[in-house]
Protein backbone atom coordinates (compact mmCIF):
# COMPACT_ATOMS: atom_id res chain seq x y z
CA UNK A 1 0.00 0.00 0.00
CA UNK A 2 1.39 3.40 -0.97
CA UNK A 3 2.03 6.23 1.46
CA UNK A 4 -0.54 8.28 -0.45
CA UNK A 5 -3.19 5.60 0.12
CA UNK A 6 -2.32 5.46 3.82
CA UNK A 7 -2.72 9.22 4.16
CA UNK A 8 -6.05 9.15 2.31
CA UNK A 9 -7.32 6.44 4.64
CA UNK A 10 -6.20 8.39 7.72
CA UNK A 11 -8.07 11.45 6.53
CA UNK A 12 -11.23 9.62 5.43
CA UNK A 13 -11.47 7.72 8.74
CA UNK A 14 -10.99 10.93 10.70
CA UNK A 15 -13.59 12.95 8.79
CA UNK A 16 -16.20 10.34 7.82
CA UNK A 17 -15.84 8.28 11.03
CA UNK A 18 -16.04 5.00 9.08
CA UNK A 19 -14.06 1.81 9.79
CA UNK A 20 -10.71 1.59 8.04
CA UNK A 21 -11.66 -1.91 6.80
CA UNK A 22 -14.48 -0.43 4.73
CA UNK A 23 -11.93 1.34 2.53
CA UNK A 24 -11.29 -1.39 -0.03
CA UNK A 25 -10.57 -0.59 -3.71
CA UNK A 26 -14.13 -1.48 -4.72
CA UNK A 27 -15.82 0.45 -1.90
CA UNK A 28 -18.24 3.16 -3.01
CA UNK A 29 -18.85 6.41 -1.17
CA UNK A 30 -22.19 4.96 -0.18
CA UNK A 31 -20.37 2.08 1.57
CA UNK A 32 -18.47 4.67 3.62
CA UNK A 33 -21.81 6.33 4.54
CA UNK A 34 -20.26 9.66 3.60
CA UNK A 35 -22.56 12.62 2.91
CA UNK A 36 -21.74 15.45 0.52
CA UNK A 37 -20.23 17.58 3.28
CA UNK A 38 -17.96 14.70 4.37
CA UNK A 39 -16.75 14.36 0.80
CA UNK A 40 -15.95 18.05 0.40
CA UNK A 41 -14.10 18.09 3.71
CA UNK A 42 -12.06 15.04 2.70
CA UNK A 43 -11.11 16.69 -0.59
CA UNK A 44 -10.16 19.94 1.13
CA UNK A 45 -8.05 18.11 3.74
CA UNK A 46 -6.25 16.19 1.00
CA UNK A 47 -5.65 19.34 -1.01
CA UNK A 48 -3.98 20.94 2.02
CA UNK A 49 -2.03 17.78 2.84
CA UNK A 50 -0.60 17.25 -0.65
CA UNK A 51 -0.58 20.86 -1.89
CA UNK A 52 -2.61 20.01 -4.99
CA UNK A 53 -6.03 21.01 -6.27
CA UNK A 54 -8.82 18.47 -6.73
CA UNK A 55 -11.60 20.28 -8.59
CA UNK A 56 -15.16 18.96 -8.39
CA UNK A 57 -15.02 18.41 -12.13
CA UNK A 58 -12.50 15.61 -11.39
CA UNK A 59 -14.03 14.42 -8.11
CA UNK A 60 -17.39 13.75 -9.77
CA UNK A 61 -15.79 11.04 -11.89
CA UNK A 62 -14.69 8.77 -9.04
CA UNK A 63 -16.81 5.60 -8.93
CA UNK A 64 -14.95 3.82 -6.13
CA UNK A 65 -12.35 4.32 -3.43
CA UNK A 66 -9.85 2.57 -5.74
CA UNK A 67 -10.48 5.16 -8.51
CA UNK A 68 -9.95 7.91 -5.98
CA UNK A 69 -6.64 6.47 -4.72
CA UNK A 70 -5.37 5.96 -8.28
CA UNK A 71 -6.25 9.55 -9.16
CA UNK A 72 -4.50 10.89 -6.06
CA UNK A 73 -1.37 8.81 -6.63
CA UNK A 74 -1.12 10.09 -10.19
CA UNK A 75 -1.64 13.70 -9.12
CA UNK A 76 0.92 13.49 -6.30
CA UNK A 77 3.47 11.83 -8.62
CA UNK A 78 2.84 14.54 -11.22
CA UNK A 79 3.52 17.22 -8.60
CA UNK A 80 6.86 15.66 -7.56
CA UNK A 81 8.18 15.84 -11.15
CA UNK B 1 -20.08 53.58 -14.59
CA UNK B 2 -17.76 51.33 -12.61
CA UNK B 3 -14.74 51.96 -14.82
CA UNK B 4 -11.44 51.53 -12.95
CA UNK B 5 -13.12 49.99 -9.93
CA UNK B 6 -12.21 46.60 -8.51
CA UNK B 7 -14.90 44.17 -7.35
CA UNK B 8 -14.59 40.89 -5.48
CA UNK B 9 -17.51 38.50 -5.96
CA UNK B 10 -17.22 35.47 -3.68
CA UNK B 11 -18.54 32.24 -5.14
CA UNK B 12 -18.68 33.56 -8.70
CA UNK B 13 -17.82 30.48 -10.75
CA UNK B 14 -21.50 29.73 -11.28
CA UNK B 15 -25.08 30.78 -10.69
CA UNK B 16 -25.93 34.08 -9.01
CA UNK B 17 -22.28 34.99 -8.33
CA UNK B 18 -21.34 34.53 -11.97
CA UNK B 19 -24.26 36.72 -13.12
CA UNK B 20 -23.22 39.45 -10.64
CA UNK B 21 -19.57 39.25 -11.74
CA UNK B 22 -20.58 39.63 -15.40
CA UNK B 23 -22.96 42.50 -14.65
CA UNK B 24 -20.31 44.46 -12.77
CA UNK B 25 -17.77 43.75 -15.55
CA UNK B 26 -20.30 44.98 -18.11
CA UNK B 27 -20.34 48.26 -16.21
CA UNK B 28 -16.56 48.51 -16.38
CA UNK B 29 -15.34 46.97 -13.12
CA UNK B 30 -12.34 44.67 -12.94
CA UNK B 31 -13.48 41.53 -11.16
CA UNK B 32 -11.92 39.03 -8.79
CA UNK B 33 -13.64 35.70 -9.38
CA UNK B 34 -13.48 33.67 -6.18
CA UNK B 35 -14.33 29.98 -6.26
CA UNK B 36 -13.97 26.99 -3.97
CA UNK B 37 -14.64 23.77 -5.90
CA UNK B 38 -15.22 24.52 -9.59
CA UNK B 39 -11.98 25.64 -11.23
CA UNK B 40 -13.13 25.16 -14.84
CA UNK B 41 -16.35 27.08 -14.30
CA UNK B 42 -14.41 29.92 -12.60
CA UNK B 43 -11.93 30.10 -15.49
CA UNK B 44 -14.88 30.30 -17.90
CA UNK B 45 -16.44 33.16 -15.92
CA UNK B 46 -13.08 34.97 -15.98
CA UNK B 47 -12.82 34.45 -19.73
CA UNK B 48 -16.32 35.84 -20.26
CA UNK B 49 -15.46 38.85 -18.06
CA UNK B 50 -12.28 39.57 -20.02
CA UNK B 51 -14.17 39.46 -23.29
CA UNK B 52 -15.97 42.57 -21.97
CA UNK B 53 -12.64 44.43 -21.99
CA UNK B 54 -11.86 44.42 -18.25
CA UNK B 55 -9.48 42.43 -16.08
CA UNK B 56 -10.50 39.26 -14.27
CA UNK B 57 -8.52 37.40 -11.63
CA UNK B 58 -9.42 33.92 -10.42
CA UNK B 59 -8.68 33.12 -6.76
CA UNK B 60 -9.49 29.80 -5.12
CA UNK B 61 -10.49 30.09 -1.46
CA UNK B 62 -12.90 28.45 0.95
CA UNK B 63 -14.33 31.63 2.49
CA UNK B 64 -15.34 29.64 5.57
CA UNK B 65 -11.64 29.26 6.41
CA UNK B 66 -10.13 32.44 7.95
CA UNK B 67 -6.64 31.54 6.73
CA UNK B 68 -7.85 31.15 3.14
CA UNK B 69 -9.75 34.45 3.33
CA UNK B 70 -6.55 36.19 4.41
CA UNK B 71 -4.58 34.59 1.59
CA UNK B 72 -7.21 35.73 -0.91
CA UNK B 73 -7.09 39.32 0.32
CA UNK B 74 -3.28 39.30 0.31
CA UNK B 75 -3.44 38.41 -3.41
CA UNK B 76 -6.04 41.14 -4.08
CA UNK B 77 -3.90 43.69 -2.21
CA UNK B 78 -0.75 42.82 -4.13
CA UNK B 79 -2.50 42.53 -7.53
CA UNK B 80 -4.79 45.57 -7.37
CA UNK B 81 -3.88 47.51 -4.21
CA UNK B 82 -7.53 48.54 -3.86
CA UNK B 83 -11.06 47.22 -3.58
CA UNK B 84 -14.22 49.19 -4.34
CA UNK B 85 -16.92 46.54 -4.25
CA UNK B 86 -17.33 43.42 -2.13
CA UNK B 87 -20.14 41.04 -3.06
CA UNK B 88 -20.54 38.42 -0.37
CA UNK B 89 -22.30 35.74 -2.40
CA UNK B 90 -20.65 32.38 -1.64
CA UNK B 91 -22.94 30.02 0.25
CA UNK B 92 -23.18 26.39 1.25
CA UNK B 93 -25.21 24.17 3.51
CA UNK B 94 -26.59 20.72 4.06
CA UNK B 95 -30.34 20.33 3.62
CA UNK B 96 -31.30 19.00 7.08
CA UNK B 97 -34.09 19.49 9.57
CA UNK B 98 -33.15 20.96 12.96
CA UNK B 99 -33.15 17.64 14.82
CA UNK B 100 -30.91 16.00 12.20
CA UNK B 101 -28.27 18.71 12.29
CA UNK B 102 -24.86 17.92 13.77
CA UNK B 103 -22.24 20.45 14.84
CA UNK B 104 -20.18 19.76 11.73
CA UNK B 105 -23.02 20.71 9.38
CA UNK B 106 -23.96 23.69 11.53
CA UNK B 107 -20.42 25.07 11.73
CA UNK B 108 -19.78 24.51 8.03
CA UNK B 109 -22.93 26.42 7.08
CA UNK B 110 -22.44 29.26 9.56
CA UNK B 111 -18.75 29.64 8.65
CA UNK B 112 -19.31 29.93 4.89
CA UNK B 113 -22.60 31.82 4.93
CA UNK B 114 -22.25 34.16 7.91
CA UNK B 115 -18.73 34.29 9.37
CA UNK B 116 -17.18 34.77 5.93
CA UNK B 117 -19.17 37.98 5.51
CA UNK B 118 -17.56 39.42 8.65
CA UNK B 119 -14.05 38.22 7.76
CA UNK B 120 -14.22 39.43 4.16
CA UNK B 121 -15.62 42.78 5.24
CA UNK B 122 -12.87 43.30 7.83
CA UNK B 123 -10.20 42.83 5.17
CA UNK B 124 -12.15 44.65 2.43
CA UNK B 125 -12.61 47.81 4.49
CA UNK B 126 -8.83 48.35 4.63
CA UNK B 127 -8.64 48.21 0.82
CA UNK B 128 -11.67 50.53 0.51
CA UNK B 129 -10.07 53.38 2.50
CA UNK B 130 -11.19 56.67 0.89
CA UNK B 131 -12.84 54.90 -2.06
CA UNK B 132 -16.64 55.10 -1.42
CA UNK B 133 -16.86 51.34 -1.03
CA UNK B 134 -19.98 49.27 -1.67
CA UNK B 135 -20.71 46.01 0.08
CA UNK B 136 -23.64 43.81 -0.90
CA UNK B 137 -24.43 40.41 0.52
CA UNK B 138 -26.75 37.81 -0.95
CA UNK B 139 -29.40 36.43 1.39
CA UNK B 140 -32.57 34.42 0.90
CA UNK B 141 -36.20 34.30 2.01
CA UNK B 142 -35.19 31.51 4.41
CA UNK B 143 -33.82 34.15 6.80
CA UNK B 144 -37.38 34.83 7.96
CA UNK B 145 -39.58 32.18 6.32
CA UNK B 146 -39.45 28.53 7.40
CA UNK B 147 -38.43 26.39 4.43
CA UNK B 148 -38.13 22.59 4.46
CA UNK B 149 -34.65 21.29 5.35
CA UNK B 150 -33.32 24.84 5.47
CA UNK B 151 -32.69 25.27 9.22
CA UNK B 152 -28.95 25.93 9.30
CA UNK B 153 -28.95 27.89 6.06
CA UNK B 154 -31.94 29.99 7.16
CA UNK B 155 -30.33 30.78 10.51
CA UNK B 156 -27.06 31.69 8.79
CA UNK B 157 -28.94 34.03 6.45
CA UNK B 158 -30.68 35.65 9.45
CA UNK B 159 -27.24 36.26 10.97
CA UNK B 160 -26.07 37.66 7.65
CA UNK B 161 -28.96 40.10 7.50
CA UNK B 162 -28.45 41.26 11.10
CA UNK B 163 -24.76 41.75 10.34
CA UNK B 164 -25.72 43.78 7.26
CA UNK B 165 -27.52 46.27 9.52
CA UNK B 166 -24.70 46.50 12.05
CA UNK B 167 -22.05 46.92 9.37
CA UNK B 168 -24.14 49.51 7.51
CA UNK B 169 -24.08 51.78 10.56
CA UNK B 170 -20.51 51.08 11.64
CA UNK B 171 -19.11 51.60 8.14
CA UNK B 172 -21.29 54.60 7.25
CA UNK B 173 -18.66 56.89 8.76
CA UNK B 174 -16.12 55.46 6.32
CA UNK B 175 -18.36 56.23 3.34
CA UNK B 176 -19.12 52.57 2.74
CA UNK B 177 -22.67 51.45 1.83
CA UNK B 178 -23.71 48.00 3.06
CA UNK B 179 -26.91 46.26 1.92
CA UNK B 180 -28.33 42.83 1.14
CA UNK B 181 -30.41 41.29 -1.60
CA UNK B 182 -32.67 38.40 -0.57
CA UNK B 183 -33.85 36.05 -3.27
CA UNK B 184 -36.52 33.39 -3.47
CA UNK B 185 -35.66 30.19 -5.33
CA UNK B 186 -33.39 30.99 -8.26
CA UNK B 187 -32.97 28.62 -11.19
CA UNK B 188 -29.30 27.75 -10.59
CA UNK B 189 -27.63 24.38 -10.05
CA UNK B 190 -27.81 24.84 -6.27
CA UNK B 191 -31.37 26.21 -6.44
CA UNK B 192 -32.64 23.24 -8.43
CA UNK B 193 -30.92 20.79 -6.08
CA UNK B 194 -32.75 22.42 -3.18
CA UNK B 195 -36.04 22.39 -5.09
CA UNK B 196 -35.71 18.65 -5.65
CA UNK B 197 -35.10 17.99 -1.94
CA UNK B 198 -37.97 20.26 -0.86
CA UNK B 199 -40.30 18.59 -3.34
CA UNK B 200 -39.42 15.17 -1.90
CA UNK B 201 -40.53 16.42 1.51
CA UNK B 202 -43.59 18.43 0.54
CA UNK B 203 -44.79 16.61 -2.56
CA UNK B 204 -46.83 18.48 -5.12
CA UNK B 205 -47.74 21.22 -2.64
CA UNK B 206 -44.25 22.64 -3.11
CA UNK B 207 -44.99 24.95 -5.99
CA UNK B 208 -41.67 26.34 -7.04
CA UNK B 209 -42.02 26.58 -10.81
CA UNK B 210 -43.17 30.17 -10.82
CA UNK B 211 -43.81 33.34 -8.79
CA UNK B 212 -46.76 35.77 -8.80
CA UNK B 213 -44.71 37.71 -11.37
CA UNK B 214 -45.15 34.80 -13.76
CA UNK B 215 -41.70 33.20 -13.80
CA UNK B 216 -38.85 32.12 -11.56
CA UNK B 217 -36.25 34.64 -10.39
CA UNK B 218 -33.11 34.46 -12.54
CA UNK B 219 -29.50 35.12 -11.52
CA UNK B 220 -29.67 38.22 -13.74
CA UNK B 221 -32.62 39.59 -11.73
CA UNK B 222 -30.43 39.45 -8.62
CA UNK B 223 -27.41 40.88 -10.47
CA UNK B 224 -29.43 43.89 -11.65
CA UNK B 225 -30.39 44.84 -8.09
CA UNK B 226 -26.87 44.22 -6.80
CA UNK B 227 -25.50 46.49 -9.52
CA UNK B 228 -27.98 49.21 -8.52
CA UNK B 229 -26.87 48.93 -4.89
CA UNK B 230 -23.28 49.39 -6.11
CA UNK B 231 -24.20 52.61 -7.92
CA UNK B 232 -24.17 56.17 -6.54
CA UNK B 233 -27.95 56.33 -7.07
CA UNK B 234 -28.32 53.94 -4.13
CA UNK B 235 -26.14 56.08 -1.82
CA UNK B 236 -28.87 56.68 0.76
CA UNK B 237 -29.95 53.03 1.01
CA UNK B 238 -28.18 51.62 4.09
CA UNK B 239 -28.47 48.30 5.85
CA UNK B 240 -31.55 47.23 3.89
CA UNK B 241 -32.59 43.78 2.76
CA UNK B 242 -34.01 44.17 -0.75
CA UNK B 243 -36.29 41.23 -1.55
CA UNK B 244 -36.22 40.00 -5.16
CA UNK B 245 -38.82 37.25 -5.35
CA UNK B 246 -41.50 38.19 -7.86
CA UNK B 247 -43.89 38.60 -4.92
CA UNK B 248 -43.44 35.05 -3.61
CA UNK B 249 -43.03 36.00 0.06
CA UNK B 250 -46.38 37.82 0.07
CA UNK B 251 -48.36 34.75 -0.97
CA UNK B 252 -49.14 31.64 1.12
CA UNK B 253 -47.28 28.63 -0.28
CA UNK B 254 -50.28 26.51 -1.26
CA UNK B 255 -51.66 29.24 -3.46
CA UNK B 256 -48.46 29.97 -5.28
CA UNK B 257 -48.79 27.42 -8.03
CA UNK B 258 -51.44 29.59 -9.63
CA UNK B 259 -49.11 32.57 -9.51
CA UNK B 260 -51.07 35.76 -8.85
CA UNK B 261 -54.01 34.33 -10.77
CA UNK B 262 -56.42 33.90 -7.89
CA UNK B 263 -56.17 37.58 -6.96
CA UNK B 264 -56.55 39.08 -10.40
CA UNK B 265 -59.88 40.07 -11.86
CA UNK B 266 -61.48 37.86 -14.48
CA UNK B 267 -61.83 40.69 -16.93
Amino acid sequence: MSAVEETIKDIVVKIVHCDREVLTPTATFKDMKADSLDMVQVLVALEDEFGIEIPDEDAQKFQSFGDFVAYMEARVAEKKK
Amino acid sequence: MLKGKVALVTGSSRGIGRAIALKLAEQGANVVVNFFRRRQAAEQTAKDIESLGVTAKVIKANVGDPEKVNEMFDIIASSFGQLDILINNAASGLPRSALDLDTKGWDWTMDINAKAFLLCTQRAVKLMEGRDGKIVTVSSLGSHLVLPGYTAIGVSKAALEALTRYLAIELAAKGICVNAVAASLVATEAGMLYARIAKEQLGESFAWQTTPAGRLVTPEDIANVVAFLCSEEAFMIRGQIIIVDGGTSLVPFGLMSKGGGCWTSNE
